[in-house]
């Protein structure tokens, strides 16, 4: 299994004093087991990017293969790719709409063709994969909390048993502790399940804490494609683009300057402590 | 001189199931008192459902308490011949900027406060020239606001609080549907409304960096203020803010974990200079 | 394609039409329509089209723009010309399997999908050029005479100027709904019919819930800013009549005087009684 992007362009409004390029020229590949922060200030192209993944818009060139085969192309079925590759949207309000959450789950796999017992048996694996309480099952989405809402969503799509999971933005409006309960069930589900996830996200924080690879877009071009050490090392040109390193990188990078020796690639808070202790000691 | 003040405030609602029985009562807002003064910056901090929300839409009178009582600038807010005053005294900006934008052009969005006021067509130009200045959008007044950044629609809305010209603005989670940028730019704005037009203010929020320039921190939990002080005496108790479902701000964390492992750093370190300068010192004790 | 729709829509640029008083605007746009429906012969076509034209050129919205508001209602245009040209009786003109059609059907028809394209353009001006706001303010002061029949004028005319303006909000949101939905398999192309109506349940009860969570906001944001209906209050833009607000009337008449001339006159033109 492996995405490859090829020379993908979109244009918006060709041709009009309003044309726009959303994604210019980007190349990628996607292997087996990766874990991606995609990054970029809003309008950067991240989401258009993904929405191109996952075959919701046409490219206005280049292309992109899924296991050796052209998502774009006529006689590609389609659905077999969602199948697949699945995406999970910022707003769970934009995607829930049954009477009780089990059912909204159910919606995915019905879809996929799969008898009633096999779906209801994915719903109720992948509800219980992220960690819904068995007494909320029945409960209407509509009346659950921010938390639970996002939890919902990531379960209606994790039914179709993607290999692929790209969600966009599944911590913003969250709490703290909503957050690290979505990015530790992400991390689980990468580790445990073998699920090559796709993570969109304006936290640096939380990027730098789970992922393995971190793709920057800026203006619709892909800027940087490395590991997330290689690329926070890069933060003045981060800042540039609207984005920014994390906080610690920041405080090592002051502590640096004051003639404390602490090495540059720090991340995450961990790392910046031990690395301020062997300095004093 | 108090602007905001609660007496014992408490709201219940009754929750019903689908079929419209009463299945509970559930207790929002409990026993809340407290006093905010004419100039402050107040911070609400509270994890999700902790009641912060319910307890700000108390302060412009458009929820009213179950049981006690809210003051603003010594109106009483079930007084409703006050109603529009205290509207006026205390003014709202809201977490999505799309729901609270009524006009298609950035100005005639900030008229409509004072329009509904029935200030005079000059001075609501003036005030409208004003409140846009003030808060830097001059040169989109003539714009869509479709057009505009999250941030930058967050800073009509509080423009458009302004024309009103409120003693007290408050904000209910403005920054949540924001980027980074976005929250930052709201942040600033709001920072310099307080130190530049002395205009109190009430943030309420769950992202901790947001507070560390507050003068006051008021923490909730379960309806109720569980605490409050500085930001350093709050930012200090770091394992009760990890129980309350809270996080502390990512430097805060760092001197944190460096004084577990024995390090002699004080508590409550807040920004990167406070945090270099301690280490700097521990440095030359070596 | 949800984002082509520009109707109800405001295109900022600044323009003589932009200047205009609202007022004029509408009354003007009322008798616009009036004049392309009182007679049928293709120089009056002629003469709106040109006149259309030049307010065109005047407003300083691009032609392409306004060209992609047409494309939404293209399907409502067709079904008005296939419906005249079908069941429109008269002289035969050739016939299509065990169907006639009529040289009146056809000349109907023409006629009816002329009219509506002048039609949208023309009202679309009005809305490219007039902020809501201002629309409102306009229309609420050409209704006002309904107040003595106890119509809340300024109530209808708020709601509709916040209709204009979600319009748009809520047609970005149905697109993300439905890539939502098709991210989970979703179909919305089924060739059965009930099963289409079907497809549909999953966009529209998100699409509901997300409006009334918006109405209910609005509401609350209207309210905590003072809001109270209409009496009391003052207006930021009170609606003033400027010189080219009355050159505007003269014009206006002027091209009203042209229809009804070309009207009256036209069958003595080559093709003035019909094609």
């Amino acid at each position: 299994m492996q995405l490859i992007v090829d020379h993908l362009s979109l244009q918006y409004n060709k041709g009009l004093s309003t044309e726009v390029k959303a994604l210019d020229d980007v190349n990628l590949v996607i292997n087996e087991g990766d874990f991606i922060g995609l990054l970029g200030h809003t309008g950067s192209g991240k989401s258009t990017l993904v929405q191109l993944l996952t075959a919701l818009l046409e490219p206005t060139s280049g292309t992109i293969y899924f296991e050796g085969e052209d998502i774009f192309d006529k006689s590609y079925d389609r659905r077999k790719l969602r199948s697949k590759v699945g995406l999970v949207f910022q707003y769970p309000e934009h995607q829930l709409f049954e009477e009780n959450v089990f059912e909204d789950v159910c919606f995915g796999p019905r879809n996929l063709g799969l008898d009633r017992k096999s779906v209801e048996l994915r719903a109720y694996e992948a509800l219980k994969k992220v960690g819904m309480p068995d007494e909320l099952f029945y409960q209407s989405p509509f009346d659950m909390s921010g938390g639970q809402k996002r939890k919902a969503a990531i379960a209606g799509v994790l039914a179709m048993k993607p290999e692929i999971l790209i969600l966009d933005e599944p911590t913003a409006g969250l709490d703290p502790q909503g957050r690290d309960e979505i990015l530790g069930l992400l991390r689980k589900m990468h580790d445990e399940d073998g699920i090559t996830i796709i993570l969109v996200s304006h936290s640096m924080e939380d990027v730098a804490n789970y992922v393995n690879r971190i793709v920057v877009l800026d203006s619709g071009k892909l800027l940087y494609d490395d590991k997330p050490r290689a690329v926070f090392a890069n933060y003045k040109k981060l800042e540039e683009i609207g984005l920014s390193a994390p906080k610690v990188t920041y405080v090592m990078d002051a502590l640096r300057a004051s003639g404390i020796e602490v090495p540059e690639d720090i991340i995450t808070i961990d790392e910046a402590a031990q690395a301020i202790i062997k300095a004093l000691s | 001189m108090s602007i905001v003040e609660t007496k014992k405030l408490a709201y219940e609602y009754i929750r019903r199931d689908a079929e419209g029985n009463v299945e509970g009562i559930t207790r929002a807002v409990d026993d809340v008192t407290m006093n905010i003064h004419q100039g402050e910056f107040v911070a609400i901090l509270g994890a999700n459902g902790s009641g912060k929300s319910t307890l700000a839409k108390h302060l412009n009178a458009i929820f009213y308490p179950t049981e006690g009582s809210v003051f603003v600038d010594g109106k009483d807010t079930k007084d409703e011949s006050k109603l529009w005053d205290i509207r006026r005294t205390a003014g709202m900006v809201f977490q999505n900027p799309d729901n609270q934008i009524i006009g298609q052009v950035v100005e005639e969005d900030v008229g409509f406060g004072p329009e509904n006021m029935g200030v005079p067509t000059k001075e609501i130009w003036e005030r409208v020239e004003e409140s846009l200045r003030i808060i830097d959008m001059l040169p989109f007044r003539k714009m869509s606001p479709m057009k505009l950044s999250g941030g930058q629609k967050q800073r009509v809305s509080i423009a458009g609080v302004l024309a009103m010209h409120p003693k007290c603005i408050i904000l209910d989670e403005p920054t949540a549907m924001l980027d980074p940028l976005g929250r930052k730019e709201v942040i600033r704005a709001v920072t310099a409304l307080n130190q530049v037009e002395k205009i109190t203010i009430i943030l309420i929020t769950h992202y901790m960096e947001e507070v560390i320039g507050a003068d006051r921190v008021i923490v909730m939990d379960k309806g109720q203020i569980v605490m409050s002080g500085t930001p350093k005496e709050v930012f200090s108790q770091i394992e009760l803010l990890k129980e309350l479902r809270l996080d502390v701000p990512d430097v805060t964390m760092l001197a944190y974990k460096l004084r577990q492992s024995g390090l002699p750093i004080p508590r409550g370190i807040l920004t990167q200079e406070e945090l270099i300068s301690e280490i700097e010192k521990l440095k030359v004790a070596k | 394609m949800i984002r082509d729709i520009t109707i109800g829509q405001y295109y900022q640029t600044e323009s003589v039409i932009h200047r205009m008083d609202p007022r004029f605007k509408i009354i003007a746009t009322m008798v616009f329509i009036i004049s392309i429906f009182i007679f049928t012969n293709p120089y009056i076509y002629i003469v709106a089209s040109v006149f259309l034209g030049i307010c065109i050129a005047l407003s300083r919205v691009p032609f392409k723009f306004m060209v992609r508001g047409l494309k939404s209602v293209v399907m409502l245009i067709l079904l008005t010309v296939i419906f005249n040209m079908f069941f429109i009786q008269g002289e035969p003109l050739f016939h299509i399997w065990k169907i006639t059609i009529s040289k009146e059907g056809v000349e109907t028809a023409a006629y009816m999908a002329v009219r509506l394209i002048i039609l949208i353009i023309g009202s679309s001006i009005m809305t490219l050029t007039t902020t809501p706001n201002q629309l409102t303010d306009g229309l609420e002061s050409v209704m006002k005479p309904l107040k003595l029949f106890r119509v809340p004028v300024h109530e209808i005319a708020m709601m509709m100027s916040i209709a204009l303006r979600f319009i748009p909000i809520l047609m970005e949101e149905t697109d993300k709904i439905i890539k939502a939905q098709t991210a989970r398999g979703a179909s919305f192309e089924d060739k059965n019919m009930i099963k289409r109506v079907k497809s549909l349940v999953p966009v529209l009860v998100p699409l509901f819930v997300s409006a009334f969570r918006r109405a209910s906001d609005l509401a609350m944001a209207m309210e905590a800013r003072c809001y109270r209906g209409g009496d009391g209050r003052t207006k930021m833009k009170p609606l003033k009549y400027h010189r080219v607000d009355f050159v505007g009337y003269v014009v206006i008449i002027i091209y009203f005087a042209c229809i009804i001339f070309t009207g009256i006159y036209a069958h003595y033109l080559p093709f003035g009684e019909g094609l």
